[in-house]
């Protein structure tokens, strides 16, 4: 699969009507949107508690050293997590 | 079967409506009882969030006809939930808006009958359609993300490219394009709605292709007209595993249509029972649930957990038999009463008949 092309500098933030909070009943994250409710993995939860007005390029290199992984080991599973919440309009880049 | 979690509460906190959609999924016979107070709708939030309800959508009815609708939203939103407005739009177009943000509103989705005035006006039986559009514009400018919802019938499917165009034009970040689904007026309605054959082919095609061209920008959701389907759709995900609804009166439902649809089912209600005990132990949302109640051909199908043997309402209103497969599905013994009818209508070159206008129920306050 081709790497999708998610420019470093840019800033994935929650689409608008998009809520990302604990579920009570499992103690995980999950996004809240108008048709219903994405459970998240462990990836996408530390990836979206980091959408808040940081670039792509930090938050990879926050969660490289959070994790201690190389950063361009990670970049590509960040991006192409990134480019799955655009494409169903939960996350939006400026 | 042990009760899974819910995740989502549809509140039909009323069931006045200033409109009168000959499609109306509500009962043409309600009970005459008094409707829930703010207070009792807040208990029923509160209880059904310790179940695990994220989500609830605030439907009726028209919701708006309720002048206490901002305090039940903020209620849902101090139990954590997502709070969807499912409304006609009339009666929001005052600085009701506003304040709906205010309490923590998150989404709406706004129903329009047609594009243009006069055809929507008539569906509606109301002079609504202006209206509608003015609330867009104010639910757009208060920056709440707006969904439309078209109920696709045989007298506006022709129009599926003007009311993309409209949404288009609405700025609406999603659109929902729902073939009617018939239950409650709409079943009593249904020589009027359903659409003919060729016009179910078109509008395919042409939800496909606004689909593709659109894609990221409008989400588009194009609800299949059944009665022309070979499997029946997923009702529910499954009776009783992640939808409830409670309706005006209290009375819990596993299913909104399910209180009209299927007579010989009790339901229980919020002012004698907990919430918890309704979704775990009553004989309502137990009936269907799982794959036990399932006769044949369900019963030994690869499908059944997939599509959980089709709707318990249509297979009620259809076959008299709450307990049968859904007869929309292929394999079921009693498609032959969907072919008829289908038969029926894509034979005869008359004009449908007239539609009855949903009217309000009366006693309810
Ligand atoms: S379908 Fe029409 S009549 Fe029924 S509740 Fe909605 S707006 Fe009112
Ligand atoms: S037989 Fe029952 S389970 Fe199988 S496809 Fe038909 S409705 Fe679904």
């Amino acid at each position: 699969m081709q790497t999708p092309t998610i420019a470093g500098s840019a800033q994935p933030r929650l689409a608008r009507g998009v809520r990302l909070q604990t579920d009570p009943q499992t103690g995980n994250s999950v996004l809240l949107f108008p048709e219903g409710v994405l459970e998240l993995n462990e990836t996408s939860m530390e990836i979206l508690a980091r959408c808040d007005g940081q670039t792509v390029s930090e938050i990879i290199q926050s969660l490289a050293e959070e994790y201690d992984i190389d950063p361009k080991t990670l970049a590509a599973d960040v991006r192409e997590a990134l480019a799955d919440l655009q494409q169903r309009k939960l996350i939006e880049l400026t | 079967m042990i009760a899974p979690r819910p995740y989502a509460l549809l509140a039909e906190i009323t069931y006045r409506c200033p409109l009168h959609c000959p499609y109306c999924s509500n009962p043409t016979q309600v009970r005459n009882d008094q409707e829930l107070t703010a207070n009792e709708w807040t208990r029923v939030i509160r209880e059904a969030a310790a179940l695990g309800v994220l989500q609830i959508g605030f439907s009726g009815g028209e919701p708006l006809a309720r002048r206490d609708l901002a305090e039940l939203v903020r209620a849902a939103r101090e139990a954590n939930l997502y709070t969807n407005l499912i409304t006609s739009g009339i009666g929001l177009d005052d600085d009701r808006v506003g304040a709906l943000h205010d309490a923590g509103l998150d989404s709406v989705q706004l129903s329009f009958q047609s594009d243009e005035t006069g055809l929507a006006d008539e569906i509606a039986g109301a002079r609504a359609h202006q209206r509608k559009l003015n609330v867009a514009a104010k639910i757009r400018a208060e920056g709440i993300p707006l969904s439309l919802n078209f109920v696709i019938h045989r007298r506006n499917i022709d129009r599926l490219p003007q009311l993309i165009e409209l949404a288009e034009t609405l700025g609406a970040e999603r659109v929902e394009l729902a073939n009617v689904q018939f239950y409650g007026w709409a079943f009593l309605n249904r020589a009027a709605l359903l659409p003919t054959r060729e016009q179910v082919v078109r509008a395919r095609e042409i939800a496909t292709a606004a689909k593709a061209r659109l894609a990221g920008r409008i989400d588009i959701f194009y609800v299949l007209p059944d009665y022309y389907e070979t499997w029946p759709k997923p009702c529910l995900n499954g009776w009783g595993q992640r939808y409830l609804t409670v309706n005006p009166i209290g009375d819990v439902l596993p299913c909104p249509t399910a209180s009209s649809a299927i007579p010989d089912l009790r339901f229980e209600n919020v002012r004698g029972r907990a919430l918890d005990w309704i979704w775990r132990q009553s004989e309502s949302f137990n009936r269907f649930r799982g794959t036990e109640w399932m006769p044949e051909p369900c019963r030994s199908c690869p499908q059944r957990e997939i599509d959980f043997g089709g709707c318990r309402c249509q297979a009620a209103l259809l076959t008299g038999n709450a307990a049968t497969t859904d007869p929309v599905c292929t394999l079921s013994p009693n498609r032959s009463v969907v072919d008829e009818v289908l038969r029926d209508l894509n034979s005869s070159s008359d004009h449908p008949p007239d539609w009855t206008y949903r009217i309000n129920p009366n006693g309810i306050q």
